[in-house]
């Protein structure tokens, strides 16, 4: 019983990083890095919260997901369009994500580091697993649902080849540029999804630096799981269930809890320093796209 | 040619993102009902009409000289250190343990004692990303974020389990700092040339260091054999390799370089305002190092300036919040609205002038 109810809740933990590692499978497949994912997680959490608790859980979905689009928007139109440095745009649109989540957040409930209860998704009834939030299984689909569309269609043919090498694509007449674009903005919509799972579904409320660097777990997990969806999977499980192993020890108190809380992160470096040598990024992953230029 | 247009660039771009930035955070303004002009005319009203408020200013953006030093000296080499925010934290926590446990010891002793336990703090927390980016490979923005945040554990534990004031009983802090520990303020200096601050001022020393600092880094990137391969190295490794420079060992120096200078961003506060370190000890002067490094185009003095807008941007948000209700977080926004334009900004500017270059020569 013990086990049956650490893995549904390490499952529990993981969703928010399978779905974003999910994305970045799209984006770094399409060869660009999006270490603004913690941020777009940030506002999809944040608006997530405002849409649910003014419109219910549908439209906080849907805000959440939208502004996950519009950050990615940002970092499409800055790295793809004018090509700058892939990690400062990330890095400012986390600032920004921060930033503005605190302001709205104060701007609408008088306060800036939280939100009030906000109701989540209907449950449903899954025999082992209890109360289930479909997010869950959600994020179970689209797991092979992503392998699929990378793999065998022609969407993420295109998608993959701007990755590899995008002036071999573009020689075909692939629009490398909007490809680049899609990719981007589908890490955005996802990481504002998992954002939105983790303010209505987890904890019923937006808490600032809630996502706690989810983002950032979720690239090691989709480097860990050597740029496939799948892959991504098992890492972000592994990583779940770190986090709730993490809890249980806390409740025993034999080590203290702040060495806990670090657990992640420590796995993380861990993971990133044994395996990332084996694995094979994208050849063009980073690198920005000049026509014109070889 | 070149050279001026170079010049255009380091100054116009700043100018310009500056200028975008203040007009999409007016959007933003907007937004939630206020004027943006009014908000923008009370930031400079509240900032500069007296001059403890400018005093103000010039301690707000003390450690932000150092962090933004720090932040540049890792983008000279090509490689960026997000982890500032870690390494102060852990410099600031030493420098502490320095300063309250260190007896018996005269100031002029004890201060730079206390200064050097924050270099070490800070080197000993750049090490581990640098060693783990040459020895296995591992990014040094996802290492540094993972060490971020394995810090803000550490210290949290380190003060509220190890270190713990247990004199006091409701605040969770270390013991205080010896007064031989504490930095003094730039009143006396100031005083000679007749210009009087008010005690609840806290422009200390450590200011006209951080511009020493700057000058000194200065030195080193454009007259030292060292700040050659540095440069060379951030301009293109694989050459530099075949020019006989080793790009392994500029980027373990540089970066520990950068995590020593990294250990001072947090001791103004801790020397020469709270005395002690606790749990709320300010955060984020690590991320406010890249938005200065960049708007200051990662030159040392232009990273002052910058550093010197951040502190009157800082100093005129706690303005428009009392005064007119405008959540202070507007100039986060306004700062990562600059991050974006700057970078943006630059790469148009850069490639406009390459195409005139290009013309020239055909």
């Amino acid at each position: 019983m013990f086990l049956i109810e650490l893995i549904a809740s390490s499952l529990r933990m993981a969703v928010p990083i399978i779905l974003t590692a999910i994305g970045a499978v799209y984006t770094e497949r399409a060869g660009v890095v999006n270490i603004g994912l913690e941020g777009m997680m940030i506002v999809g959490s944040f608006w997530g919260a405002l849409g649910s608790y003014y419109f219910g859980p549908y439209v906080g979905f849907l805000f959440a997901m939208a502004a996950g689009a519009f950050l990615a928007l940002i970092h499409a139109i800055a790295t793809v369009t004018f090509r700058v440095d892939q990690i400062v745009s990330g890095v400012a649109l986390n600032i920004l994500a921060y930033g503005s989540s605190r302001f709205l957040s104060q701007a609408f409930f008088k306060m800036a580091t939280t939100t009030p209860h906000v109701n989540g998704l209907f449950k449903l009834k899954i025999p082992l697993l209890g109360e289930t939030s479909p997010v869950i299984i959600l994020a179970l689909i689209l797991v092979p649902v992503a392998g699929y569309i990378l793999e065998k269609t022609v969407f993420g043919l295109r998608l993959r080849s701007v990755g590899e090498n995008p002036l071999a694509a573009d020689t075909l007449g692939i629009n490398v540029f909007k490809m680049k674009y899609a990719g981007v903005i589908i890490s955005g919509v996802l990481a504002g999804l998992a954002g939105a799972y983790l303010a209505l579904e987890h904890t019923g409320m937006y808490v600032e630096g809630m996502t706690q660097g989810k983002g950032y777990i979720a690239l090691a997990a989709m480097i860990f799981g050597n740029w496939t969806p799948k892959g991504a999977l098992w890492a972000s499980l592994l990583f779940g269930f770190a986090e709730s192993l993490s809890f249980r020890v806390v409740q025993n108190a034999v080590i203290p809890y702040q060495f806990i809380k670090m657990i992640p992160y420590v796995l993380t470096l861990a993971v990133l320093a044994g395996v990332v040598r084996k694995s094979t990024p994208p050849a063009a992953d980073g690198v920005p796209y000049e026509r014109g230029t070889k | 040619m070149k050279r001026i247009n170079v010049l255009i660039l380091k100054i116009i771009s700043p100018v310009l993102a500056i200028v975008v930035a203040a007009f999409l955070s007016s959007l933003v303004i907007l937004s939630i009902g206020k004027n943006p002009l009014e908000v923008f005319y009370t930031m400079f009203r509240f900032s500069f009409r007296r001059l403890d408020s400018v005093a103000i200013i010039f301690y707000n953006s003390t450690p932000l000289i150092f962090s933004g030093l720090a932040v540049s000296i890792g983008f000279r080499m090509g490689l960026f250190n997000i982890g500032i925010e870690g390494q102060y934290l852990i410099g600031t926590f030493l420098a502490a343990l320095a300063g309250f446990s260190l007896k018996g010891i005269p100031a002029v002793i004890h201060i730079p004692l206390v200064i050097l336990s924050g270099i070490i703090g800070g080197m000993l927390w750049a090490y581990l990303p640098v060693y783990l980016k040459i020895k296995r490979g591992v990014h040094e923005v996802i290492s540094t974020i993972m060490l971020n945040y394995i810090s803000y554990s550490l210290i949290h534990f380190l003060i509220s389990e190890v270190f713990l004031d247990r004199s006091q009983k409701l605040l969770i802090r270390t013991p205080k700092l010896l007064s031989t520990a504490l930095i003094p303020k730039l009143h006396g200096l100031l005083a000679l040339f007749g210009v009087n601050l008010p005690k609840h001022v806290y422009l200390n020393w450590f200011f006209p260091l951080g511009i020493l600092l700057a000058f000194a880094v200065y030195y080193m990137l454009y007259y030292t054999p060292f700040g050659f391969e540095l440069r060379c190295v951030g301009q293109n490794p694989d050459a530099s390799r075949t020019a006989g420079i080793n790009p392994e060992k500029v980027f373990y120096k540089g970066f520990l370089l950068s995590g020593a200078i990294a250990g001072l961003v947090g001791l103004s506060d801790l020397m020469g305002y709270f005395g002690y370190m606790d749990l709320d000890f300010p955060r984020g002067y690590g991320f406010d190092g890249i938005a200065v490094a960049l708007i200051g185009q990662n030159s040392p003095f232009g990273i002052i300036a910058a550093s010197i807008l951040f502190g009157f941007l800082k100093r005129g948000a706690e303005g428009i919040q009392t005064l007119l209700n405008v959540p202070m977080d507007t100039i986060v926004i306004l700062q990562a609205l600059m991050i974006l334009s700057i970078v943006v900004i630059n790469k148009v500017m850069n490639d406009y002038i390459r195409r005139i270059e290009r013309k020239g020569v055909a």
